[in-house]
């Protein structure tokens, strides 16, 4: 009895997410194993991962930052599309690090005429975030026409922009890629993944990443972060307990702005190295998805970011490789399955198992899975989130809601 | 809350149209008797190289034998709606423009809508055959033949035997340039093994657009055994070319000679340029302003292959030997004499 305890104890701590993620590296590496695809874990694909999850996170913990202040934040696109314009234009003039600044700049700008408009105003949210999308997608269209064909772009092309330095770890990156193509179960993974993190990896990205910790750390061990998520969850409360709701939200607010304006920077400025008109393409509204995802923690938004980038990553890469990763759907199911069935909850044990069949049957009968879904399948989770876990999700009790000082 | 946010994004979506339309429309001028060429570009723009640069470039070839004609442009953008785009060629019209030409087969629609509506302008359309009205010209490039070229090319030049193709977007249009390439890689080497990846689907058309999406392909191909990729994706090939110099391997062009232009993305990228598969859009742009000149236009699909100069390969560079060239030119022979036929079905290539 005793050894269950235990195992019980582990699996509610936070060691689980170890555990977690082991498995399914494990799960990864059978697959690839069985299958032949080789690109699902490799350094590569891990390097892509990296860059194509690294606006969503922006973006995602931008959404985070607002809504734990209460308000909601839409204009996430539109404080993107911003930075990717400021990052671009600046760092055409004064260097990939400036524009990175400038992006801020101008992503705190579009967050504090958010703020103003619905913590001041009191315009409603969803009005005020889609009011800014529109603004921003027009006021760079004309800023576009503006300076970029002086300077040797076009309306919709920003000249290049010099790029941000990459940096290798000596020694450690080779010797990880060597032990990847060694194809050991398990441990070539892990090694191909940390080298792909490793390995001609901007600083941009290394900077950008320290967003997750800074964020856990001042909104859960900061006074101030206490403030800013009372805010959100009950601001008449915390009002009248001293906290000025205004202007906590305001900053909060600005801050998300910034992360933003820095994803849509490392759009313009690292991906892609130059401005490209609706270069974005909905990432906001994908980073948004992540907040729902990861039930409005950092750490959930992180993994939210982190999926979708990779099954991007997967997809463009190689599209194989997704194919592959039904089996991953599979064992997943069967695991839920397994789990219900211990629970005896036998109704969802069953639609686990069905669903898992029916994907290892398309497994089988198809060859390849359609870009169609892929593209979509950030959209699909969300609403399976929504729809099957709407229980557990945790929002910030008043984001969304309307709050005018004095008033209950 | 949901449903009343779904609600205003459908509203918030017919307001940034019209906005972009508003912020795109130039001021329209009275009609003058100057002759104004009119250009409506698809995505992309005419600074990067690709058709939208050619047709301009067709229009300057026009003026150096017909100088003094004026020029209105009209830019595209990813939110564009068929309606938004018959707005755009309206606006050129009232602008006085005529010819006008419509780049791209996004304006199938616009131009059905905004021709009849003005049948004393002529229009070209570029990729298209289907419209039929009195003035309209569908001008049409077989541009498999050309991806059937550089096929062969970069068969004769992969040391692994696997080379790779990357598509903007999932159209008949790319398929058939997918098609034309890997028929030419298999009629060199049969088992040459390639692979093919499309970086959107319709109705997204930002696969155009998407250099970093094109790097991150390109990249995936080179690494897992690819040492020629041809990217037939606009705008987003330069990040195919930059994944190419980055790697030490060769990329390939599509439309314009990109080797010229390429040196402007990254330094030295234009020398991971193996070729380009010429689609020369400005052939058929200047062949449609002359008709129209000399009162010669009528309505019709004009098509443009092998023979007629439509389309070909590039040397820039010097990658490409004296042998191969001998090779890839008896196989071009064999097209225009119809001994080959290229596909346009990637199923059946």
């Amino acid at each position: 009895m005793s050894t269950v305890n235990r195992v019980k104890d582990i699996l509610r701590s936070p060691a689980r997410l170890y555990l977690v993620a082991g498995l399914a590296l494990a799960a990864l590496s059978l697959i690839q194993i069985w299958t032949g695809a080789n690109d699902i874990t490799s350094d590569g694909a891990s390097g892509a991962t990296l860059r194509f999850s690294i606006p969503l996170l922006m973006a995602g913990l931008g959404g985070l930052w607002s809504e734990r202040a209460g308000v909601i934040n839409i204009g996430l696109e539109g404080m993107m599309i911003v930075g990717t314009w400021m990052g671009a234009w600046f760092g055409f003039k004064s260097g990939p690090w400036v524009g990175m600044l400038a992006a801020a700049i101008g992503g705190i700008i579009a967050g504090l005429l958010h703020a103003l408009l619905t913590v001041r105003i009191g315009i409603d949210q969803a009005v005020s975030g889609l009011a800014i999308n529109l603004l921003a997608y027009g006021t760079t269209r004309f800023l576009s026409g503006v300076y970029f064909p002086p300077a040797g772009g076009d309306i919709l092309t920003s000249p290049y922009v010099k790029p941000i330095a990459l940096f290798t770890v000596p020694w450690l990156s080779p010797h990880l890629i060597s032990l990847e193509h060694k194809h050991y179960f398990f441990i070539s993974d892990l090694a191909g993944i940390i080298a792909g993190l490793i390995t001609r990896t901007s600083w941009a990205s290394l900077l950008l990443m320290m967003a997750l910790p800074l964020t856990i750390w001042i909104l859960w061990r900061t006074k101030f972060g206490l403030r800013v998520r009372f805010s959100g969850e009950n601001p008449v409360a915390s009002e009248s307990l001293g906290v000025n709701v205004y202007r906590t939200r305001f900053i909060a607010i600005a801050v998300s702005g910034a992360l933003a304006g820095l994803g849509g920077a490392y759009i313009s400025v690292v991906s892609t190295g130059h401005y490209l008109e609706n270069q974005t393409a909905g990432r906001g509204y994908i980073g948004l998805a992540t907040v729902i995802f990861g039930n409005w923690k950092p750490m959930g938004v992180f993994a939210g970011a982190v999926l979708f980038g990779w099954t991007d990553a997967l997809r463009i890469r190689q599209s194989d490789s997704v194919h592959a990763t039904l089996l991953a759907v599979v064992a997943i199911a069967v695991i839920v399955a397994l789990i219900k069935l211990y629970q005896k909850k036998f109704k969802v044990a069953i639609i686990s198992l069905v669903c898992g069949s029916l994907v290892l049957f398309y497994f089988f009968a198809q060859k390849v899975v359609p870009d169609e879904f892929v593209t979509f399948f950030p959209n699909l989770t969300t609403i399976i989130v929504l729809a099957f876990l709407s229980q557990r999700l945790r929002p910030p009790a008043m984001a969304g809601a309307p709050y005018r000082k004095g008033e209950e | 809350m949901q449903k009343k946010s779904l609600g205003k994004l459908g509203v918030a979506v017919l307001a940034s149209a019209s906005l972009v339309f508003a912020v795109a429309a130039p001021a329209a001028h009275a009609a003058t008797k100057k002759v104004i060429v009119g250009i409506a570009y698809d995505l992309g723009g005419r600074s990067q190289p690709g058709f939208n640069q050619l047709a301009y470039i067709g229009y300057t070839d026009y003026l150096k034998k017909y100088p003094g004609a004026g020029l209105k442009e009209s830019q595209a953008t990813n939110a564009d709606t068929d309606a938004t785009r018959s707005s755009r060629l309206k606006l050129l019209v009232q602008a006085g423009a005529n010819p006008i030409v419509a780049v791209g087969f996004n304006y199938i629609t616009a131009v059905k809508t905004v021709a009849p509506l003005f049948p004393k302008v002529k229009f070209a359309i570029v990729d298209d055959n289907s419209i039929n009205l009195p003035n309209v010209e569908g001008l049409n490039f077989k541009a498999e033949q050309g991806s059937y070229l550089v096929g062969a090319i970069a068969a004769l030049t992969s040391k692994t035997g696997h080379v790779g193709y990357i598509g903007g977007v999932k159209t008949p249009l790319l398929q058939a340039f997918e098609a034309g390439f890997t028929a030419g890689v298999h009629k060199i080497k049969p088992t040459d093994m390639v692979d093919v990846t499309y970086i959107s689907t319709p109705p997204d058309f930002s696969g155009f657009n998407a250099p970093d999406k094109g790097h991150e392909a390109a990249l995936g191909m080179y690494q897992n055994g690819a040492d020629v990729v041809y990217a037939a994706a606009g705008g987003t090939g330069a990040g195919v070319h930059q994944a190419a110099q980055e790697q030490g391997k060769f990329s390939i062009g599509v439309d314009a000679d990109e080797a010229l232009f390429a040196s402007n993305i990254s330094s030295g990228s234009a020398k991971a340029i193996l070729t380009s598969a010429l689609k020369n859009v400005n052939v058929g742009v200047a062949s449609f302003l002359t008709d129209v000149k000399t009162g010669k236009f009528k309505a019709q699909n004009k098509y443009f292959d092998i023979t007629n100069g439509g389309v070909g390969y590039a040397l820039t560079g010097g990658h490409v030997s004296a042998a191969i060239q001998k090779t890839v030119n008896a196989l071009a022979k064999q097209i225009a004499a119809g001994t080959i036929v290229v596909p346009t079905d990637p199923t059946k290539a």
